[in-house]
């Protein structure tokens, strides 16, 4: 009987050629691993510093402007932040007081509802003085309502939504005034766009005056995330997701220009600076010819010669306020209580 | 009494050709597909705390979704380098016992793997962008 005797198992060692594939690899897997990975970093530590600054303190308040008005505190719609505001009554000859047309204003990007620099409490003053009251208030994350990220209006319309179910049905600010009997809304810059967001979907809001509202968030991201974090622009769609994964918002769906044709037929007058270089004037014609594309739509424009971003008032004050009160008064009616 | 050869192909056969290329494809894609389910579970959890903590006010709120969202991003490296190098491991132990094709075939897989996971950086430098002039 013959035993087969078995030869130890030789090891098969790889080639120079698999060798030199195995370590190309390696340096693939490392690499791919500490550029996504750093990558994703990067993108969420710019979120951080895209998304919230120290908010700004109010600097006067109506009471300055020898106007009359109550503290008012609202939820926002939905996520039920307390936001804080003013109620301006309007007032009318010999001084009385009305609550019948309330004009919602909005403030811009980083700013507050006295906004000095858009001469916001100004405004609001000479709105009140033509007999239309005010509710001002402060957006999600400036000046006195609670820290928030900014959404550029994704989340921002929740706000003017709180406002307005506020006016519909919150504690009135002033009983013996009564409810309003109309609503509208006023909004500059980003409080234009998030106005026109809201408005898209609250027909309560019947008349919308935009003073250089953007048709879309993401060429402003584009143009302003890099410049900010003093990176590349490829970081941009990193920061945008890792928007959405930190904070839940979605910058791509913040479109005023795909909703403002919901708005029609109500009417809408668009303002625009035409020297403004932040948000071009293109995007008023846009604006303007996306709520034009509805039946029976109220569409004015207003370019504003000499007016820089969100300066159309303080560079034309006499002229803004009487266009701006023409065309509430002919969206509203006049006030039955003046006669 | 002897073991013949052709005894022991029978109680535990060898995989034929196909059949060891596509077991070495599907354990080389194994870190890919554990830093898939990671992520996604990384991302849910994130979305989780963020909606516990929506009445906890911004700052709270930021700074527990950041620690989760870190803490899951440095479990994902952990389980995607581990992952590779049992991997790796496993293939020299492939290549010492002539199961080269198997080996060679998870190599292809990884490789295809660092792929997958820089693609999504590579495609934020094709991306066309259009910033506001």
């Amino acid at each position: 009987m013959s035993m087969r005797k078995s030869s130890p198992a030789v090891p098969a060692q790889p080639t120079k050629a698999g060798r030199g594939f195995r370590r190309l690899v390696n340096v693939l897997l490392t690499l791919s691993a500490v550029l996504a990975f750093s990558y994703a970093a990067i993108s969420i530590y710019i979120d951080t510093k895209l998304v919230y600054e120290p908010q700004k303190p109010l600097y006067a308040t109506p009471a300055s402007l020898g106007l009359q008005y109550r503290d008012v505190i609202f939820p926002s719609r939905e996520d039920h932040l307390q936001l804080h505001g003013w109620f301006i009554p309007g007032v009318l000859s010999k001084g009385r007081l009305t609550a019948q047309r309330v004009i919602i204003t909005v403030h811009g990007n980083r700013g507050n509802r006295a906004d000095k620099s858009a001469g916001l409490l100004n405004f609001s003053g000479a709105l009140a003085r033509h007999g239309f009251a005010v509710l001002a208030f402060d957006m999600r994350g400036n000046g006195e309502s609670p820290p928030a990220p900014l959404s550029l209006g994704y989340f921002e319309q929740r706000d003017v939504l709180g406002a307005v179910d506020f006016l519909r049905s919150g504690p009135l600010p002033y009983p013996d005034l009564g409810r309003p009997r109309s609503i509208a809304g006023w909004g500059v810059s980003l409080g234009a766009s998030t106005l026109l967001l809201a408005a898209a979907r609250e027909p309560a809001i019947r008349a919308i005056v935009s003073d250089s509202a953007f048709t879309d968030a993401l060429p402003l991201l584009e143009r302003e995330v890099p410049k900010g974090g003093h990176l590349p622009p490829f970081f941009t769609p990193g920061a945008l997701l890792a928007a959405r994964a930190i904070y839940g918002m979605d910058f791509y769906d913040v479109r005023p220009v795909d909703v403002v044709a919901q708005i029609g037929p109500r009417p809408l007058f668009f303002i625009h600076g035409d020297a403004d270089s932040f948000i071009p004037p293109s995007d008023m014609s846009d604006l303007a010819a996306a709520a034009r594309t509805v039946s029976n739509a109220h569409v004015q424009t207003w370019l504003v010669p000499g007016a820089t971003h969100a300066r159309s008032y303080t560079t034309h004050p006499q002229e803004y306020v009487s266009r701006v009160i023409a065309f509430y008064t002919a969206a509203l009616g006049p006030d039955s209580s003046a006669t | 009494m002897s073991t013949l050869p052709s005894d022991s192909q029978k109680l535990v056969p060898a995989p034929g050709l196909p059949e060891s290329i596509l077991r070495g494809t599907l354990v080389g894609l194994i870190p890919l597909g554990l830093l898939v389910v990671v992520l996604a579970f990384v991302l849910a959890i994130t979305a989780l705390t963020r909606q516990l903590l929506a009445t906890s006010g911004f700052f709270v709120q930021q700074e527990w979704v950041l620690i989760v969202l870190i803490a899951g991003m440095v479990l994902a490296i952990v389980v995607y380098a581990g992952s590779i190098w049992r991997i790796l491991r496993r293939m020299a132990t492939w290549q010492q016992a002539g199961m080269r094709e198997q080996a060679r075939s998870a190599l292809w897989a990884l490789g295809a793997t660092a792929l997958v996971v820089i693609i999504p950086v590579l495609l934020t430098l094709l991306l066309p962008q259009r910033p506001a002039p």
